[in-house]
């Protein structure tokens, strides 16, 4: 097989819904992402790549059989954020291998069901257990950020205002109003430099996509290349803010495969759980050099109209963060634009799309997990 | 060859007297006994290259690397708490917390001086002389 396509996306709604289980969220989403894919035949699905990061055991399953789609393998992946752009990875390397003609690929959570704020650190690790929650993982991202190459809060605002004002025309995001600079930054600090307004929201829901082999289908998204690794050991030799270096060598390895640079794509989606987050992964990207990405944000470069417009869906901060179904939501916003479907937030001419999601928590690593998928072309 | 202390169960570095005694602190850890890596949590080789690992004492005093305080609710801490990555003097990185709710800032100097009550590493600046 020369090359793998998204035949079809769909996705449940996003939002806080507590009592709504997995299985309900992802028959939502499934059913979305066959019609889309114009498969009737639950035959036609060889096997499924399932993401959760805080969902029970059989989680995939359970909800597979209220579908129908039972005796075929069921692989469960968890790569923290970057849980379910894993699986479409791999998903996408079985259909190359000819292992699987077609995976329907699967990202699912029920956040609220676990916390009712920020993620609860893991106990058994070094940092978590010293109380460094999320948010204070991306304040030192941001804090060393300013010492390397200056910072203004202003800055950090214009991202949380840019996607904002995206998700205001996204109907599939769970925050869609606007907000301003002055409304971000008088919000309630969460961790230094980041206020309420600059952290992305917990979220349940499910998003799936079927991945398979050239059919001669126009609706069908071309993935040009894909990559994933973990970070390396972060450690007092580091001198990069967390995530960059990982983020940067999986970016390479994309563009590499894609046969493309970061000058060639024409929307991006990347992991804004934090503003600062979307900062950063513009820069390891290549969309700027390290230090650019500020006057990326601030020049509206990075805008719905801009010449480079990164999370027109609204990113993380908008259509909230059900950790293990993000990276196939930022998967369904790309396959939206490059096919001319999304509306009021359309990207005119978008022929080229990149997804970024980094996954992180573990005290020592550069990173859980980063995926970076280039599609189209 | 293994670690040559047995693992805690708390994964967090600790202090130990430093080689001055008395008040003097000090940071448990481990170094490779092949290319002399620090290394700050609990490791049955080294990381870098699978030598084994000694016992060892770190240097109290380093450099922040960055810092913030947090305002939200974590299990186990009271909000607001600030913390900063230490870079011990040809040690390993570390994670402090630091007194106050105004993080310490990059590039500034500072030393632990023990163990916080929710049995964290404490710090804090130091004083710099002209």
């Amino acid at each position: 097989m020369s090359a793998a396509y998204v035949y079809g996306v769909g996705t449940s709604r996003f939002g806080r819904q507590p009592g709504v289980g997995a299985p309900w969220l992802a028959q939502q989403a499934i059913g979305e992402a066959l019609d889309d894919a114009g498969l009737d035949d639950l035959g036609a699905i060889d096997a499924v790549f399932a993401g959760t990061v805080f969902g029970a055991p059989g989680t995939a399953q359970r909800a597979l059989q209220l579908l129908g789609i039972t005796g075929v393998p069921i692989l469960t992946f968890e790569n923290a954020c970057a849980t379910s752009t894993t699986a479409l990875h791999e998903a996408r390397h079985a259909v190359l291998s000819g292992r699987f003609r077609r995976v329907l690929c699967l990202g699912v959570e029920t956040m609220t069901l676990h916390f009712s704020g920020p993620i609860t650190p893991e106990e058994t690790d070094a940092e978590g257990r010293a109380g460094l929650a999320l948010p204070g993982v991306y304040a030192m991202v941001a804090s060393r950020y300013e010492y390397l190459y200056g910072l203004e809060p202003k800055a950090l605002a214009a991202v949380s205002v840019k996607n904002r004002r995206h998700g205001a025309l996204n109907p599939r995001a769970q925050h869609g109003a606007e907000v301003t600079a002055e409304e971000v930054l008088a919000s309630r600090m969460v961790a230094d430099p980041l206020t309420l307004l600059q952290c992305c929201d917990i979220s349940d829901a499910a998003t799936a996509a079927v991945i398979g082999g050239e059919r001669g289908v126009g609706r069908d998204v071309r993935i040009a290349g894909s990559a994933l690794r973990s970070g390396e050991l972060w450690d007092h030799r580091s001198t990069h803010p967390w995530g960059y270096e990982l983020m940067s060598t999986v970016a390479g390895q994309a563009w590499r495969e894609a046969g493309i640079g970061p000058g060639d794509v024409d929307v991006f989606e990347v992991h804004d759980a934090f503003t600062i987050g979307e900062i950063t992964a513009t820069e390891a990207l290549g969309i700027a050099e390290p230090g650019g990405g500020c006057d990326l944000v601030l020049s509206g470069h990075t805008a719905l109209g801009g010449a480079q417009p990164v999370n027109p869906s609204g990113g993380l901060l908008s259509r909230g963060h059900p950790l293990g179904a993000t990276g196939l939501a930022q998967i369904a916003e790309a396959v939206w634009q490059l096919r001319g479907d999304a509306g009021a937030r359309q990207v005119e001419g978008a022929r080229v799309a990149a997804v970024e999601t980094m996954g992180g928590g573990t005290a020592g690593i550069d990173g859980n997990g980063c995926v970076v998928v280039v599609l189209g072309g | 060859m293994s670690s040559t202390t047995e693992p805690t169960g708390d994964p967090r570095p600790r202090v130990v007297t430093g080689p001055g005694g008395g008040g003097d602190v000090a940071v448990a850890g481990w170094r490779c006994s092949g290319c002399g890596h620090p290394i700050a949590q609990q490791v049955s080789r080294c990381p870098l290259c699978r030598s084994s690992v000694a016992d060892s004492v770190f240097p109290a005093e380093g450099e922040i690397w960055a810092s913030t305080c947090l305002r939200v609710r974590v299990p186990g801490h009271t909000p607001p708490f600030a913390v900063a990555y230490l870079v011990l003097d040809d040690g390993p990185r570390v994670l402090v917390h630091t007194p106050g709710e105004q993080p310490l800032p990059p590039a500034s100097r500072a030393k632990v001086t023990g163990m916080s009550e929710t049995g964290d590493l404490l710090a804090v600046a130091v004083e710099e002389t002209a």
